[in-house]
């Protein structure tokens, strides 16, 4: 049985990419190839020209850094800070610049605090920051998240859209693996719709979202926001991207017509 | 592992299917030539294609080959003699594939219920028959594990012995925690189900002898006594 069959996409440098689509579509199946933990079995996967194949998944993964959904399959250290060492010491790095990349993970994902805590103790928000910190320490070109808001309360998702707000912002490829429509609406990432072990749609969130059938076929469902937008009689000539702008959007309207 | 496959030896009551490999792992013990052994293994793999699990039998073997070397290279250093070298190691096999033989084609369902017909206490029953229901699931769990430690530049395969024994450790910590908060969780699982709740609850399947079932189980223990009785009579079982 394959779990992917004619998938042919491309990422390119500092884009953004969203992968959806229903349980066992094989996103994730997918992902698992850009690092080479996975190899094609026909075809090839080309990461910077270089074929997965040819390669380790050490030397992939120092280009390729996957966050796994799970951050219990991988916290085994003594304190958070020889965790986040854990990943900088395999690559070779030299231990001031080991340092350094140490003290940049701490500060910038908030766990300056829990340096010397284990991490078995930390909570599951804090938990999914420091694999993310373990992984953003050796400074990779592409950064996959696999499933980064499953388990996490609005105020985690919120400190994880401000992280991924900053990591744009510095121009690294992202991918994202999820079903979390919600939190990848603000976002207008490239979409990338699976279903069955095929890639179905590929292109703006926006127009992909628009095609009920599609998203139907993908057992994709859409965002609220998008709803709300399409139920509208009239409406702006973008969907709104937040709730802010449907509030303003609509409080405008109703302001309009109680003047009239 | 346990698979459901429809063969004739599936088909038998697990108590007749334990009574088998039990008379394969007396002949192992009892054979005293290597004739007499491969005999055994012979028989036990045409068991074994009988009930459709020679490749899995197969694969039980050849992964007990290392320990078989191991076998045989310690008794040639102990100056046993390379033909007693050859036998322990090859009974070493036919020991290993007997027992297989009746765990690889009896569910954990069916184990639970030889446990409860031999009167093991239900709680050291239901802790060994989970436990061996969980291990596909801990194997998943080290795969994934394996998975994420590889990404962070982990290489298993280099480096010394010391160094390849250092390397488990990212991946045994991890597994042993998520194993223990697992274990947990489905006692409280257990507990919400009114679990112990009965000093002696009702099964859902029971065993049941057919005449297939009491004319094979005859047939094992009159092989047994007759090769017995013939071992002893003449002093070696040679073949």
């Amino acid at each position: 049985m394959k779990a992917l069959s004619d998938v042919s996409v491309t990422f390119g440098k500092g884009e953004t990419v969203a992968i959806v689509g229903e349980n066992g579509a094989g996103k994730t199946t997918l992902v698992r190839h850009a690092n080479g933990l996975l190899k094609p079995t026909t075809g090839s996967v080309l990461v910077d020209g270089v074929d997965t194949r040819e390669t380790t998944t050490a030397t992939l993964s120092r280009k390729v850094g996957i966050a796994f959904q799970n951050p219990d399959h991988q916290l085994f250290s003594e304190s958070v800070e020889s965790e986040v060492r854990f990943a900088l010491r395999n690559f070779g790095f030299a231990e001031d610049l080991v340092s350094k990349r140490l003290e940049w993970a701490l500060n910038f994902f908030g766990l300056e605090q829990y340096r010397k805590s284990s991490p078995l103790v930390l909570s599951g928000g804090e938990k999914k920051r420091l694999t993310l910190a373990c992984i953003l320490a050796w400074d990779p070109e592409v950064v996959v998240l696999d499933e980064p808001t499953v388990g996490q309360d609005s105020l985690q998702k919120e400190k994880l859209a401000q992280i991924f707000r900053m990591l744009r912002s510095t121009g690294k490829t992202i991918v994202i693996v999820s079903h979390d429509v919600e939190f990848l609406w603000p976002i207008q990432p490239r979409l990338v719709v699976m279903s069955g072990g095929r890639v179905v749609a590929d292109g703006e969130m926006s127009k992909i979202m628009a095609d009920r059938e599609l998203l139907e076929g993908a057992r994709v469902t859409q965002p609220q926001l998008l709803r709300l937008y399409s139920g509208l009689l009239s409406r702006p000539t973008v969907p709104f991207l937040d709730v802010h702008e449907a509030r303003d959007w609509v409080g405008g309207r109703k302001a309009g017509q109680e003047a009239r | 592992m346990f698979r459901r496959v429809v063969s004739p030896f599936q088909k038998l009551d697990p108590r007749v299917r334990l009574l088998v490999a039990m008379v394969f792992f007396v002949f192992s013990l009892l054979a005293s030539t290597i004739g007499a052994v491969v005999l055994v293994l012979t028989a036990i793999l045409l068991v074994a294609a009988v009930a459709k699990s020679l490749r899995r039998i197969g694969r039980t073997v050849a992964f007990s080959g290392l320990f078989a070397v191991f076998i045989f290279a310690v008794n040639l250093l102990f100056g046993l003699g390379l033909v007693n070298a050859i036998l322990y190691s090859f009974r070493f096999l036919a020991i290993i594939s007997s027992t297989s033989v009746f765990f690889v084609t009896t569910s954990p369902d069916e184990l639970e219920q030889i446990m409860k017909w031999m009167r093991v206490p239900r709680d050291v029953v239901f802790a060994f028959v989970t436990a061996i229901r969980f291990i596909p699931v801990v194997m998943l769990d080290a795969f994934q594990i394996m998975d994420a430690q590889k990404s962070r530049g982990l290489e298993f395969e280099r480096g010394n012995i010391l160094r390849r024994v250092r390397n488990m450790v990212p991946i045994l910590i991890p597994l042993v925690v998520n194993s223990v908060i697992r274990s947990g969780e489905l006692a409280e699982a257990m507990e919400s189900r009114a679990y112990g709740s009965t000093p002696r609850p009702t099964s859902l399947y029971a065993m049941r002898m057919r005449w297939y079932d009491v004319a094979v189980a005859a047939g094992s223990l009159l092989l047994l006594c007759v090769v017995t009785l013939y071992i002893y009579h003449f002093v070696s079982f040679t073949v």
